[in-house]
């Protein structure tokens, strides 16, 4: 078991004479145990991160650290790490048997019966008992799943590494597997860090996420504080689903009375959007600011809010998806599946400033996350 | 319906009647060859010609034997070309297994130099390659007949596209579980391409097997003459042995006959392998 650091981790590929930047001076600290998810958008940089701790990519600029051994320069076969791969990598030519023997028979000096006692019990765990003699091509798509999960396992590895491994099965499986690769990681406490561009399977996996985007690593924490307090508006954006809303407004300050009073300062919007904030102290100092609310923190209202039109209404069953326009931005409501307005209605959206997210125009840093109740009771429970 | 259905039918005989022609083409001679083998010289030159078999083949076998140790040929030749064809099969392999999955400076550069290599003529080679030998003193060996021909550009190019298909995750998974680089090559890269390395050897065995100029130059002993070097000698100046010719004819095209049946379900799908982009 060990603690992973990766210290200024940086990795630039070479094509032609230009350098493109997959990994920029990543500093993560990713505790003994602990189950990491690295989550971005497709070509952010996360399987690079996952590659170079692999010992797969050479490291252009950096450490990594298992404990407090450097293995930036360690070849991959020696620093004891397993890892998953998105579409399976069996060895097409061998049974399951020998797919998970293979790593021990060539990394220890274990004799024969032990290894295959090890790959049985291994075997037994994960269900594929009956599997152990057929070849990979014989197997369904869960089933190699499955033993591609087994053979990381068998080995007991200081750590484990999974690129994406659940995106080749069906949505049904998917959930399942999710759920059982976090009990099993629970059970076995190894150091594990998963790579996804699902933030539904990040948010619901990990004990801590890192949100990365143009290899530049943009948050790291716990699902609920990247959800409730983003570090950035790509982060506010990329977590959640669906997404949060976004939009620019100006900052209209009250007259120099109100504001010694205490006043709060208006925000004013596309489509005559207008919201007074009581607490006005973080657009302070700005004439602009981006405005985030997520979808389920909108309520509709009979009286007061902003006007919207309705567009789209998806019923999901147990809620409904409202998508609303509101002077050329597009809305996205999460609401009650008792209220159905129709497209083409006009109707009255509301929310509480505690819920409200601003971001800095230009940074697109967070300068107001949320506040309302929730926050402080959820970091207590953990 | 019963139209199109008549048409087919008519389309399928045709195409039958010449696919059989066209076996018959192909078989004719290979059994001319074998009765000719099996009579006595006038008895093939005899005119209307003769088309059964006849019993004579282990006579006129011993009639080539007493003018060449024809056997001794056809040892030689199976020696060589085994021999060759195992530790060529290694080097392409390799080579094309480092072509096709490892970066290194001048990769492109040096494998269509290689490729280039094709271009070159045997006879081209022959001089150079003879005064080589000559050099080393290596004329009427084995391997003056082996070594030149071991790295055979078109086995490295073949093994390199058969190689590309490898999925590179499969070789950094073996990364993982602890192989090192040539335990990627002999435990994962060559089990999984069995069907090339069969089209391979054939490929490979019937180069040596029907190298002619370059052995006629270096071995000049009896003794170590291979079967196309043997061969030449039956045609004389003043009289051609049809019937010692044919004899070691037949005998010579049964090692590869073997070789083929033993292969060729590998063969054809590793002819086939690489053919579509998947």
């Amino acid at each position: 078991m060990a603690q992973i650091t990766t210290d200024g981790l940086s990795k630039e590929y070479h094509s032609g004479d230009e350098a493109v930047v997959a990994v920029e001076d990543l500093d993560a600290t990713i505790g003994d145990g602990e189950f990491l998810v690295l989550v971005g958008p497709s070509g952010c940089g996360k399987t690079t991160t996952l590659r170079c701790i692999a010992g797969l990519e050479d490291v252009t600029d950096g450490r990594i650290l298992f404990g407090d051994r450097d293995m930036t320069d360690r070849r991959a076969r020696n620093r004891d790490v397993a890892m998953v791969f998105q579409n399976y990598a069996l060895y097409p030519h061998m049974n399951v048997r020998e797919n998970m023997g293979f790593g021990l028979k060539l990394s220890t000096d274990m004799p024969a019966a032990e290894i295959d006692d090890r790959v049985e019990s291994t075997a037994e765990m994960m269900g594929i008992e009956e599997l152990l003699d057929q070849k990979p091509k014989e197997l369904s798509g869960g089933q190699q799943q499955r033993v591609a999960l087994g053979r990381a396992i068998v080995r007991e590895p200081e750590v484990f590494l999974m690129d994406e491994p659940l995106s080749n099965l069906d949505a049904k499986l998917r959930a399942e597997m999710r759920t059982e690769l976090q009990e099993l990681q629970h059970e076995l406490g190894v150091t594990t860090v998963y790579v996804t561009h699902d933030q539904t399977e990040a948010m619901a996996m990990g004990d801590r996420i890192a949100v990365m985007n143009d290899g530049v690593l943009q948050q790291v924490g716990t699902p609920e504080e990247v959800y409730r307090s983003p570090a950035n508006e790509f982060v506010a954006d990329f977590i959640g689903s669906p997404s949060i809303n976004l939009f620019a407004a100006d900052v209209e300050r009250p007259a120099r009375r109100d504001a010694a009073e205490g006043r709060g300062a208006t925000l004013r919007g596309p489509g005559g959007f207008s919201y007074a904030l009581d607490d006005a102290s973080a657009v302070e100092d700005r004439d602009r600011v981006r405005v985030g609310v997520r979808p389920e923190d909108l309520r509709l209202v009979e009286r007061g809010g902003n006007e919207a039109t309705v567009t789209v209404t998806e019923h999901m069953g147990n809620e409904n998806f409202l998508y609303l326009e509101m002077g050329g931005e597009e809305l996205t409501a999460r609401i009650d599946s008792s209220l159905r307005p129709e497209p083409g209605d006009s109707v009255r959206i509301e929310f509480d400033e505690e819920a409200l997210y601003l971001f800095d125009p230009e940074s697109g840093d967070a300068v107001k996350t949320k506040t309302d109740e929730l926050g402080a009771s959820v970091t207590e429970v953990r | 319906m019963r139209e199109a259905d008549r048409r087919e039918g008519v389309w399928q005989f045709l195409t039958y009647t010449f696919l059989l022609a066209a076996v018959a083409l192909t078989l004719v001679p290979i059994y001319w060859m074998v009765v000719a083998a099996s009579l006595p010289q006038p008895a093939f030159l005899s005119y209307p010609p003769r088309f059964l078999p006849g019993t004579e083949f282990l006579a006129n076998l011993d009639a080539l034997q007493g003018r060449l140790d024809f056997l001794r040929s056809v040892g030689n030749s199976v020696l060589i070309a085994v021999v060759y064809t195992l530790l060529s099969m290694l080097l392409c392999s390799m080579a094309g297994f480092a072509f096709a999955k490892y970066e290194f400076r001048f990769k492109e550069p040096i494998f269509y130099g290689i490729l280039a290599t094709l271009v070159l003529p045997i006879q081209l080679l022959v001089i150079p390659l003879f005064l080589l030998m000559v050099r080393f003193g290596w004329t009427n060996t084995y391997q003056a007949i082996i070594l030149p021909w071991a790295a055979n550009p078109i086995g490295i190019f073949l093994m390199r596209q058969n190689m590309k298909k490898i999925p590179d995750a499969l070789l950094e998974s073996a990364r993982m579980d602890g192989a090192t680089e040539f335990q990627l090559f002999y435990r994962i890269a060559l089990p999984t391409m069995k069907s090339s390395l069969a089209a391979l050897a054939i490929i490979l065995f019937l180069f040596q097997w029907n190298l002619f100029l370059y052995p006629l130059v270096v071995l000049q002993e009896e003794s170590m003459y291979t079967i196309p070097v043997a061969f030449a000698q039956l045609v004389g100046f003043q009289r051609v042995y049809y019937d010692q010719i044919m004899v070691a004819a037949t005998i010579s095209i049964l090692p590869i006959f073997a070789l083929f049946l033993a292969l060729q379900k590998q063969f054809v799908s590793g002819i086939l392998a690489g053919s579509l982009k998947e």
